[in-house]
């Protein structure tokens, strides 16, 4: 009894601790992100390289669309560890793009699109082991990506759209491809060949 | 004193220490304009079951039982809450794009059908928030057929 009684109150004191070190971590990392923008604001008359590099972006659509790739292929072959790191690299890709380049229209739907997308991407990221939970996310990942690439463009490599009917519990879905067979994300090795060919996306 | 008896009082006094550790409570009344239940035409029984079950990780009112102030129940509730309303936020739901708020409404129907949601440390205290098949099924096709709505229109 008393021994049960050690357990709860020394399990007690450490989750309280290991709870406070937590947040504590979490308001250093954003006194960091706050003093980082004050320092490009107060840098922005002397622009340094660095805030210039992260005003322009790193990435394309082309790098997006190839991650999704990845990440799409990944899950043909029910590998859900791949997924995982591909969905953290689509992660960053969505964070580091170059909006420069976009017309109004464009960046506004790009914003939209990214908003939901990178949570899909990063909770795909996170579930490594669950692929059952990662497809879900992939589900509404690839009609983000479908939207965002009938308005940026395919990156300059020719992209197919497919159906399933019989994925998400048979409500269906669909998934872009780089090629013209059907090779299915959400069915993998059990039913690959499930699906048809929508549309072609040149 | 033996030796037993001092851990036995480093350790309650320890136990005492924690208490004062309060998390500030997530209360806060007044609904906003972007409120869930504001915003699409829930109907009564699809929103008691989410306050029976949801509200009090995913909404700005938490509704706090006695012992849920003892630690360390208050932290681990606080950090429940903390992200839990990272992930979605009931409060305020209206302030999500169309195009994410479709992704929430099939997250929700995703979450319970998988039985991930609520987390089963919540259901071990909480008896309302152990849905029926029937109440599951009931908000699985509410939140799907208002997402599949929300896609139609927009
Ligand atoms: C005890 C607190 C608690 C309760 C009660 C609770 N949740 Fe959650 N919920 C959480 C936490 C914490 C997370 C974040 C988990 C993570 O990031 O892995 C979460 C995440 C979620 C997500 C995002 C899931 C994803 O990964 O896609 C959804 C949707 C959700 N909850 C729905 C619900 C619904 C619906 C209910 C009621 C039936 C509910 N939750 C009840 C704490 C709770
Ligand atoms: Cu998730």
């Amino acid at each position: 009894m008393k021994n049960i009684f050690f357990g709860f109150v020394i399990g007690a004191t450490t989750l309280a601790a290991c709870n406070d070190s937590n947040n504590k971590v979490a308001e250093n990392k954003n006194d960091n992100r706050d003093t980082a923008q004050v320092k490009a604001q107060a840098g922005s008359s002397t622009a340094t390289t660095a805030t210039v590099a992260e005003v322009k972006g790193t990435t394309s659509i082309k790098e997006i669309v190839t991650t999704y790739l990845q990440l799409k292929n990944a899950f043909t072959k029910d590998n859900s560890n791949d997924a995982a790191s591909a969905g953290t690299s689509l992660q960053t890709a969505f964070k580091n793009f170059d909006k420069i380049a976009l017309t109004a229209p464009q960046e506004k739907l790009f914003e939209e699109v990214a908003d939901d997308a990178s949570e899909h991407a990063e909770h795909i990221g996170k579930n490594g082991g669950n692929i059952v939970h990662q497809r879900e996310h992939f589900i509404m990942l690839s009609k983000d990506m479908a939207d965002l690439i009938k308005t940026l463009g395919n990156g300059g490599q020719t992209l197919y759209k497919d159906f399933c009917p019989m994925a998400n519990d048979g409500k269906g879905a669909i998934w872009i491809s780089e090629t013209k067979d059907i090779k299915n994300p959400y069915l993998g090795k059990a039913m690959p060949t499930c699906g048809t060919l929508k549309e072609e996306i040149k | 004193m033996s030796n037993l008896r001092k851990v036995i009082l480093v350790v309650g006094l320890l136990f005492i220490a924690i208490q004062f550790i309060q998390p500030a409570h997530n209360k806060n009344e007044q609904a906003l304009p972007t409120d869930f239940a504001k915003i699409y035409q829930l109907p009564a029984n699809v929103e008691r079951i989410l306050q029976n079950a949801c509200y009090d990780c995913h909404s700005n009112n938490t509704s706090y039982p006695w012992y849920s102030n003892i630690q360390p129940m208050a932290s681990m509730m606080a950090r429940h809450i903390k992200n839990g309303k990272e992930k979605l936020n009931f409060s305020d739901f209206g302030s999500n794009s169309p195009r994410k708020q479709i992704s929430k409404l099939k997250e929700i129907a995703n979450q319970i059908k998988d039985d991930e949601m609520p987390i089963s440390s919540y259901k071990a205290m909480h008896k309302k928030a152990n849905l029926t098949k029937e109440e599951k099924m009931l908000i699985m096709d509410w939140m799907n057929k208002t997402a599949d709505n929300l896609s139609a229109e927009n």
